[in-house]
């Protein structure tokens, strides 16, 4: 089923389309939370305005007001180590116990870093020394050993990047692990809903993620090849029913046949009664025919009839045919005209060879059939293109365009599915087209160049 | 043609039903055969045909008690006489079953009683055949067992192609024959591309059989459809 690649194709589309629309998500909310840190900056400024703020007078240092009013509002503690000395030469008044007066290098390295007591620092250098602000215990986190590789940062594009790549790589396998279960799930199912309409039994095995489904299409085939079944059955007791009844009216027919053909020519009748009898014959034989055409009918219709399929001349048959008529044509009421071009000689058609005879005897014997008066058929075989087509036609009565239309298109009552009480003809043509249809071929019904009826029947030609 | 020979071969009628027989057997010796017995059963049919050594068998397939296919398989074993099966049974496998088992021929009911006629003499022809006559045209005459046609006094040999094609022509007298069969019968089952060769043919045998080829009384042409040979009456 073509269907299951392009949902393939779709899912995985839509997964990438996922990742994408994940990346910028992302970098937006870390941008929304970075632009909220800018406040963690402000530490160090301020560190440096109250570094600003202090100046050097006689009495020592002293710190302006808006200094002061920084520091209050920071809640942070100020000192100054002065330069020389290393000790505390100048504090704020909120300042802990806990902070020690006298500092080595190594302490200042330390607290620039880190803390003092616990109380994030923050310095900011002057003149004559060190400005150090200390923060409340809980208000910042620093960062002690803020340096990286200078590689990694110099190739961080790359390294995103892979990352990036390695990520969708193994979200995809995770994907397609989950999924291939499911899709070794769909196939079957897939194969099963495809083989339900060319009629053959399907059956899944019930098992996996879509068992049920699986179930549902085998009970689905099982109903589909019950109701064959019973078509198959009922077609065949049609068809048995047809055959049989055909079988058993034969001996009485023959009976009837055969006496009223000696009573046709008995000395001792009066000239009447021999008509008489000559009119049972004929009907008897109308009779015979009509079961013949009958049993015919119905084993076509339901694929009974054994065709065997041979190389024919198409040429060589249809003459045949006509030649039969034109030698049992004893009071030439009904001259046959061989129209086929001289130089077609051979025209080969996968046929049984039978049936295409019995298809051009029965347009043959319609046109003595609807024309009691006499007329002359015309018969022909043409090569065109890759068919080969049979042409009977007469100078008879012919059809009116609505029959014509109606012969064209109507179904016959043997092969009409709905109540109808029309098409109650003759089979002769029936079994026409069912024989062209057999060889897959077709009839059409037309009005003669002649003034009468025509009937092509095209077939293939090998 | 004359026929009246075989009017006296012995044919045995095989059937169940007893008003069938009786219109075969009226059928029969209404157009002259003098020897026909008849059988109801499969029993019945191999005694009688133990008793009258029949020339021909007419058998139906549907029997009391057996089938006419067992009953030809049995009569065989015993003897070697043309059959012809005459059964309601027209399906083509009965047919082909028929005529596999080597029936002469199969005719299903109903029937016309000429047509049961016909079938039965051809069948006895084949079998039983007479000296071939002299079969007279207009202008001439063929004696086919010499395969030659004797005109004028003169007697001109027929080639073998020629034999085969008049032969043709003269099972068939007074009917058309078609080109496809004539070429059939001359050159065999795939007679494709011979029809000039056929028209050669046929104009050699003018040459032999007419007195004026380019006006033939005797093989006459039936344009783009076959041919017909008329006998003198």
């Amino acid at each position: 089923m073509r269907s299951v690649p392009k949902l393939i194709r779709r899912f995985v589309g839509l997964l990438l389309l996922s990742f994408v629309l994940l990346i910028v998500v992302n970098i937006v909310i870390i941008a929304i939370i970075a632009s909220g840190q800018m406040e963690n900056a402000r530490p160090w400024s301020t560190a440096e305005q109250i570094a600003a703020a202090l100046s050097q007078t006689e009495n020592g240092y002293i710190l302006s007001d808006e200094g002061a009013t920084e520091l209050t509002a920071a809640s942070a503690w100020a000192i100054l180590i002065d330069n020389d000395t290393k000790t505390v030469v100048w504090h704020s008044d909120d300042l802990p116990d806990s902070v020690p007066m006298n500092y080595t290098l190594s302490d200042i390295s330390s607290l620039t870093r880190g803390y003092i007591d616990g109380y994030p620092t923050f310095t900011s250098g002057t003149e004559t020394g060190l400005v150090v602000l200390g923060y409340p215990k809980t208000s910042f986190w620093k960062h002690m050993w803020p340096s990286w590789d200078y590689w990694l940062i110099a190739h961080a594009p790359q390294i995103a990047l892979v990352v990036l790549i390695v990520n969708v790589f193994v979200i995809l396998l995770i994907y397609v692990i989950a999924n291939a279960k499911v899709l070794r799930s769909v196939k079957p199912i897939t194969n099963g809903i495809q083989a339900l309409p060319s009629g053959e039994p399907v059956y899944i095995r019930e098992t996996g993620l879509l068992s049920e489904v699986a179930t549902h299409i085998n009970s689905t085939s099982e109903v589909l090849q019950a109701q064959k079944r019973e078509l198959k059955k009922r077609e065949t007791a049609r068809a048995n029913w047809i055959a049989g009844v055909s079988h058993d009216i034969r001996t009485p027919l023959s009976m009837v046949m055969g006496y009223a053909d000696q009573l046709q020519i008995a000395p001792d009748l009066s000239e009447e009664q021999r008509h008489k009898a000559g009119i049972i014959l004929k009907q008897s034989e109308r009779m015979r025919d009509l079961i013949n055409d009958l049993n015919l009918v119905s084993k076509l219709e339901y694929n009974m009839q054994p065709i065997s399929v041979k190389q024919e001349n198409a040429v060589a048959v249809v003459r045949q045919v006509a030649v039969d008529f034109i030698n049992t044509d004893i009071d030439g009421k009904y001259p046959i005209e061989w129209l086929t071009e001289e130089t077609l000689s051979v025209c080969m058609v996968s046929a049984d060879r039978d049936l295409l005879k019995r298809a051009v005897s029965n347009l043959i014997q319609n046109c003595i059939n609807h024309n009691e008066n006499g007329c002359t058929i015309y018969v022909s075989v043409a090569q065109e293109q890759n068919n080969c087509v049979i042409c009977v036609e007469d100078n008879g009565i012919g059809a009116s365009d609505e029959q014509i239309v109606k012969l064209n298109t109507a179904p016959h009552y043997m092969v009409c599915d709905t109540n109808t009480t029309e098409q109650r003809h003759g089979l002769g043509l029936l079994i026409v087209k069912q024989i062209a249809a057999a060889h897959n071929g077709t009839t059409a019904i037309e009005h003669s160049r002649f003034g009468g009826f025509a009937v092509k029947i095209t077939l293939p030609s090998k | 043609m004359d026929f009246s020979y075989l009017k006296s071969k012995r044919i045995l009628l095989v059937d169940d039903e007893q008003a069938l027989l009786d219109l075969v057997v009226s059928i029969l010796q209404n157009d002259g055969y003098q020897s026909v017995t008849t059988a109801k059963n499969v029993k019945n049919a191999i005694q009688t045909a133990k008793e009258i050594q029949p020339e021909l068998a007419i058998l139906d397939v549907c029997l009391p008690d057996g089938n006419g296919f067992d009953l030809y398989e049995m009569l065989m074993r015993t003897g070697d006489y043309p059959v012809l099966f005459l059964t309601a049974r027209g399906e083509e496998e009965d047919k082909f079953r028929g005529f596999d088992l080597g029936a002469d021929d199969y005719v299903v009911k109903p029937f016309l009683s000429k047509e049961l006629l016909f079938r039965i003499t051809a069948i006895l022809r084949r079998t039983y055949k007479e000296e071939r006559p002299l079969v007279r045209l207009k202008n001439s005459a063929i004696d086919f067992s010499r395969a030659e046609v004797i005109k004028d006094g003169e007697h001109i040999p027929l080639t073998a192609k020629e034999h085969d094609l008049l032969s043709a022509l003269y099972r068939n007298a007074g009917r058309i024959v078609t080109i496809d069969a004539l070429c059939e019968a001359a050159w065999g089952d795939n007679p494709f591309g011979y029809e000039n060769s056929l028209m050669a043919h046929i104009r050699r045998i003018r040459e032999k059989i007419e007195t004026n080829p380019s006006q033939p009384v005797s093989l006459v042409t039936v344009k783009g459809l076959g041919y017909k040979l008329i006998l003198e009456k």
